[in-house]
């Protein structure tokens, strides 16, 4: 939690909230109630949010505004879940996408 | 060109090389561009990297398609998964 910053020199400071537990791919961590899913992990240090479908390379946030949806992770079991908007709730269990099993691209050579 | 593993789509993986390559070899339209590389078919929608794949495929225009249509914005706007158009829920 050491990385949250408490005091900001513009912001000011962080009024208190209450500390909830959540689960991320099976692990505890804690965050401030009501703060993005993606915040709440980025102050656990976790950056890595899901991987890519197809190459499995490590996604995170990216637009943090909604609309890139790099940040999608599945909560509570629903899919497409986008963490930079989704205020936490305790108790809540996330799950981050993977490479998934068949590929997608690798008819091309032939039809060429 | 050091940027030729500049990743223009970033849903679909998709490098500036490839894209340009593609281009090269079959002249192509910018929706042909999309169809050939998958460049603009990810999950965001084409919001990032269709500006970009509409000016590749205008990259030293030929003749043939000059009367150049841009990509289209395919609804829905948003992903909706099937669960939400009407799955049965578990």
């Amino acid at each position: 939690m050491k990385q949250r910053i408490i005091d900001h020199p513009v912001l000011g400071k962080i009024e208190e909230r209450k500390l909830i537990t959540f689960r991320f791919n099976n692990k505890e961590y804690r965050g401030f109630e009501q703060e993005s899913i993606a915040a709440a992990l980025l102050a656990n240090g976790v950056r890595t949010l899901r991987h890519h479908e197809e190459n499995g390379t490590p996604r995170g946030i990216y637009c943090n505004i909604g609309h890139c949806y790099e940040c999608r992770v599945a909560v509570n079991g629903i899919q497409g879940v986008r963490a930079c908007l989704t205020p936490l709730q305790e108790g809540m269990v996330i799950e981050s996408g993977g490479r998934l099993p068949t590929t997608v691209r690798d008819w091309r050579s032939e039809d060429e | 060109m050091q940027n030729e593993k500049m990743i223009v789509c970033r849903c679909e993986e998709v490098t500036y090389k490839e894209l340009m390559e593609t281009k090269k070899t079959y002249n192509c339209s910018a929706r042909e561009l999309k169809l050939r590389t998958r460049a603009g078919m990810g999950y965001c929608g084409g919001r990032t990297c269709r500006g970009m794949i509409d000016k590749i495929a205008m990259f030293q225009d030929s003749p043939k398609n000059n009367k150049e249509v841009s990509l289209k914005y395919q609804p829905p706007i948003r992903p909706v998964s099937f669960t939400d158009l009407g799955g049965v829920k578990q």
